[in-house]
This record gives C-alpha cells, sequence and structure tokens, in this order.
C-alpha cells in the first residue's frame, strides 16, 4: 500500500492512464455505426427470409454475400468482378489524369491573367452546372459508343471541379508572399511554380476529391451506354433480368471503392499538405 | 556609400473621385547603408505605403525613388522587405524558407543548406533548419523572416512593422535581434512601427510622419542603439532620462495635429 503511494509520488511526471470510461468514450461512434449496421443487416435478414418482403426484390444479406463469391470466380456477363472493376478503374484514373493535366494549368490562368479569366471562365461556367448525362448523347453522336466517348464525358464532368478549385487555390497566396517572392527577384513562372502552385495544392486535392464523386457518378450513366464491361455496365445488364443480388453487390463495391478513394486522398492530404490544416 | 532615396515623391491611390488626398505628398528621405532609419506615424498617416514604394510594390504616382542616383522601377534583391504577417511559405521547412532567395538564383541545393543554416543560426534558430513553419511561435517565424531576407545579400532591409504581432518580452529580445543583424549585415535598414519606444532605441534617425497628406513632420538623430551596441544594458538605455524625455517628446509630435484638428 505505502509502497505503491511512494512510486506514485516520485513519478509526477508519468502520464496518468486514463479511466477505463474515458477510453471507452473514444469508440462511441465507431461501435454505434457498427450497431446500427448489424441492427439493419438483421432486419433486413429477417425481412427476405421471413417472406415480408420477396427475395427477388430484396435477397437476404447471405445471398449477396454468395453473389460476391460467384462474381469473384465465375463472374457475370462475361467478365469477373475484377475485369468489370478494372474497366470503371480504369475510365476514371484515365479522365482524372486528363482533368488534372487540363484543370490545374486552366485553373492557375483563370487566377492570373485577365485574359485567360476571361476566355475561360466562361467556359468553365457553362460546363459546371450541366448535368453530364445532358450531354452524353451529344458526345456519343460525336465520339461514338467506344472508350473515347466515355472517357470524354467523365472528364467533362470532373474539369470544372478541379479548375474552379486550383483558382481559388493560387488566389490564397497572400499579397505580402506573392511580394516576398517579387522582391527576392522571382520571374512569372518561378512565381507561379514556387508560390502560387504550392499554396493552391491544398484545394487542388480537394478539387480531386469533388471531382471523383462527380465521376463516380458519370460513369456509371456513361456505361449504361453500350460498354461491354464495367460496374456500371454489370448493374444495369443484371437489373434487366432481376438478378437483385449481383445489383446489390455492384451498389456496395462502387461505394466500397468511393470510400478507399476518399481515405486515399485524407491520408495524402495529411501526408503532404499538412500546413493546411496548421495555419 | 549605397543610398536608397525617395525623391519628393507623391503617392494617391487611383478613385473614380477626383478629390482623392494624397496618401505621400513630396517626402523626400534618404537612407544609407550603416545607418537604421525608423518610421513613426499613427494609423493612416501612410507609413506602409511609404515602404511599399521603398521596396518597389507601388510606383509612385510622382517623384522617383533611386538607389545610388540610378532611378528604379518595381522590387529587387537588393531591397530586401520583413512583413509583420512573415509572409513565409508554410509549405517549406524553416530552412527552405531561407534558402528560398538562393533557389531563385540557382545556388546548389547543399551550398543552399550551408547558407541557410548559418543565417538560421545568426538568427538565434540554430539547428531548427527542418521545423515546419506552423510549428513555429510568432517570433520564431519573424527570425526566419529576417534571415529569409538577409539571404538575398542585401543592401537595404526595408521591415514593415516586424515585431507589432509579437508579446512584449518577445519583442524586447527581438529589438536587441534586430540591432544586432543590422550592424552585423551593415545594411541601411528602414523599419515602420507604432512603438516610440521601439524607434528611439532602434533608430539612428528616428522620422515622424504626419497625416492627411503623410509628409515628414520631425527627423531626428538618435544613438540609443549604438550605444546598444557597444555594450550598454537595454534596459539601463531605456530607462535614462534622456531616453525618457525624447520619448515623451515624440509622442508629444505625433499627437498634436490631433489636437490641432480637435480646437
Amino acid at each position: 500500500m505505502t509502497a505503491s503511494i511512494d512510486r506514485a509520488a516520485t513519478r509526477p511526471s508519468a502520464p496518468a492512464r486514463r479511466p477505463a470510461s474515458q477510453r471507452f468514450k473514444r469508440y462511441v461512434p465507431l461501435l454505434s455505426g457498427v450497431g446500427v449496421a448489424l441492427f439493419v443487416i438483421s432486419i433486413w435478414h429477417i425481412a427476405s427470409t421471413s417472406g415480408w418482403v420477396s427475395a427477388i426484390f430484396l435477397p437476404p444479406p447471405s445471398a449477396i454475400l454468395a453473389a460476391f463469391g460467384r462474381l469473384i470466380q465465375t463472374g457475370y456477363v462475361d467478365s469477373t468482378l475484377l475485369q468489370h472493376m478494372g474497366a470503371s478503374l480504369a475510365r476514371v484514373f484515365a479522365a482524372l489524369a486528363f482533368a488534372v493535366v487540363i484543370g490545374v494549368p486552366a485553373g492557375l490562368l483563370i487566377a492570373t491573367s485577365p485574359i485567360g479569366r476571361g476566355v475561360l471562365d466562361p467556359v468553365i461556367e457553362f460546363l459546371r452546372p450541366l448535368p453530364p448525362l445532358a450531354y452524353l448523347p451529344l458526345v456519343i453522336i460525336w465520339f461514338g459508343i467506344g472508350e473515347t466517348a466515355k472517357v470524354l464525358v467523365i472528364l467533362l464532368s470532373m474539369i470544372p471541379a478541379i479548375t474552379i478549385a486550383t483558382a481559388a487555390g493560387a488566389r490564397s497566396a497572400s499579397k505580402n508572399q506573392v511580394n516576398a517572392a517579387r522582391a527576392f527577384g522571382a520571374s512569372p513562372l518561378q512565381l507561379l511554380w514556387h508560390v502560387l502552385l504550392p499554396s493552391a495544392l491544398p484545394s487542388i486535392i480537394t478539387g480531386i476529391r469533388i471531382a471523383l464523386g462527380a465521376g463516380w457518378t458519370t460513369l456509371v450513366a456513361a456505361e449504361l451506354v453500350a460498354a461491354g464491361r464495367g460496374l456500371g455496365y454489370m448493374i444495369q445488364s443484371a437489373a434487366q433480368f432481376l438478378v437483385t443480388d449481383v445489383v446489390i453487390a455492384g451498389i456496395l463495391v462502387i461505394s466500397a471503392i468511393a470510400f478507399a478513394f476518399e481515405a486515399l486522398l485524407r491520408f495524402i492530404e495529411r501526408r503532404y499538405v499538412p500546413w493546411a490544416h496548421n495555419q | 556609400m549605397s543610398e536608397l532615396r525617395l525623391h519628393a515623391v507623391s503617392l494617391t491611390y487611383a478613385s473614380p473621385r477626383s478629390d482623392t488626398p494624397s496618401v505621400l505628398e513630396r517626402l523626400t528621405l534618404g537612407i544609407s547603408r550603416g545607418e537604421f532609419v525608423v518610421v513613426l506615424g499613427q494609423s493612416g498617416s501612410g507609413k506602409t505605403s511609404l515602404l511599399n514604394v521603398a521596396a518597389g510594390f507601388l510606383e509612385p504616382t510622382d517623384g522617383r525613388v533611386t538607389v545610388d542616383g540610378q532611378a528604379v522601377h518595381g522590387p529587387s534583391a537588393v531591397r530586401a522587405v520583413v512583413f509583420q504577417d512573415d509572409a513565409l511559405f508554410p509549405w517549406l521547412s524553416a530552412r527552405d524558407n531561407v534558402a528560398f532567395p538562393l533557389r531563385l538564383r540557382g545556388v546548389t541545393r547543399d551550398e543552399r543548406a550551408r547558407r541557410a543554416d548559418a543565417l538560421l543560426a545568426d538568427v538565434g534558430l540554430e539547428g531548427q533548419g527542418d521545423k515546419p513553419i506552423w510549428a513555429l511561435s510568432g517570433g520564431m517565424r519573424q527570425r526566419v523572416g529576417i534571415a529569409r531576407a538577409l539571404a538575398s545579400d542585401p543592401e537595404f532591409l526595408l521591415m514593415d512593422e516586424p515585431l507589432g504581432a509579437l508579446d512584449a518580452m518577445t519583442r524586447d529580445q527581438m529589438q536587441e535581434l534586430l540591432l544586432a543583424v543590422w550592424s552585423r549585415s551593415n545594411t541601411g535598414a528602414l523599419l515602420i512601427t507604432h512603438s516610440v519606444e521601439e524607434a528611439l532605441f532602434l533608430a539612428t534617425r528616428v522620422v515622424v510622419l504626419a497625416a492627411h497628406p503623410g509628409r515628414i513632420a520631425l527627423s531626428q538623430e538618435f544613438d540609443f542603439g549604438r550605444r546598444f551596441l557597444a555594450g550598454e544594458a537595454a534596459r539601463a538605455l531605456k530607462s535614462e532620462p534622456g531616453f525618457v524625455a525624447a520619448r515623451e517628446e515624440l509622442i508629444a509630435s505625433i499627437h498634436q495635429p490631433y489636437f490641432e484638428v480637435a480646437a
């Protein structure tokens, strides 16, 4: 008894162990989320196995799991799940790469040049509010039903977010930061590369995040029209034959991929632009 | 002896109304290397505009700015600037911020790091080069800003209230650091401040700016800073009768025009 008190007194700087209730508090959001998910899955299971809801409209969770197994091993509509995912991811990433290559310089031009703003701002503002489904038919008329048209539609849906975010980010460099660089003899190009682009970086990452959201939405729509492979195509084909378990499995895959992207971008943000949240 | 000079400089901000008063009116001011000129004045007296014109960020509406008799337009590395909000680049480490002017000139990476570390040591930040800017305190950031300004090997050091945002203790320390840096770098310093005590302690010459339009109301030489550098204690200097008397006189000269307006 005495010994333990003495030991505690000689180590006053040792971090006090948090009481159990406080440690538990950290997991409350996670636990409540998992709890609600388990509850919903249970209700779902009861509803579809007891006959409240027809298994054609809502197959039980176990059927979805089985559908995953079949999708991975034998596939659906001539391709395995991995091949469908590969086709969709390739389209989204090809579009994202082009969107960054076009959108970032366009944003920098809008932020730095009155001519750039005059020329590009109307184009972006024209594109931004248009739903991709509205111009999808036109893009198909012009570019056919091949990969070009699909990537192009996704690209068009991504460009406004990246351009606008880049322009806003480049404008966020303070007047004094710009003046400092000029006073140290920075040329306009050096100013762009060493000051405006880095200060736009956090904003560009946010733009990419928004663009990926728009890109996924557009992807599924683009694949509904004459694709031979892809998650959107898989879901659409399955829906036509009321293969509801594949439809639900496809939705879950898209959601998981979007979630993974979000986590990746948050990691990149913390790792590469830590100043953005520590100003 | 190198000299930065403003010749009868006037500045009017463009405005649709034609009756906009001048911010600066036919103001002439010279700063030689080895001099420490401190500009005092109330808010709105055109202190910052004066510095922006001297730095080349603003072109005067009338008059000209010369370095060694040559007219200059736009900013240049000869006149390095320290800003109140430090204007550092948060995506760079302390070392890379200091090395920024060298990087623009194409100095090699190793040489940049060596010189930046030496400059950081000069401002009392030895071994702190790897720290990110957002992990530094306000006083440390200002030290990085000063080291960065010195990295361009300037002839003139222009400082816009560099200590304005610091707490009183840090401010006193930084005043002593500024004097040491100024005398070591043999630059001509131009510093803007609100603080009369700071002006007296640092300046070889105090210039009081009167507002509406900005013009020089008073210009007076002092030697408290030089005496500090010669070894006298800062607190003893700041409390000696000569310092206190000069301080009260300067405060009176700054406030006088306001009473006249009121009367």
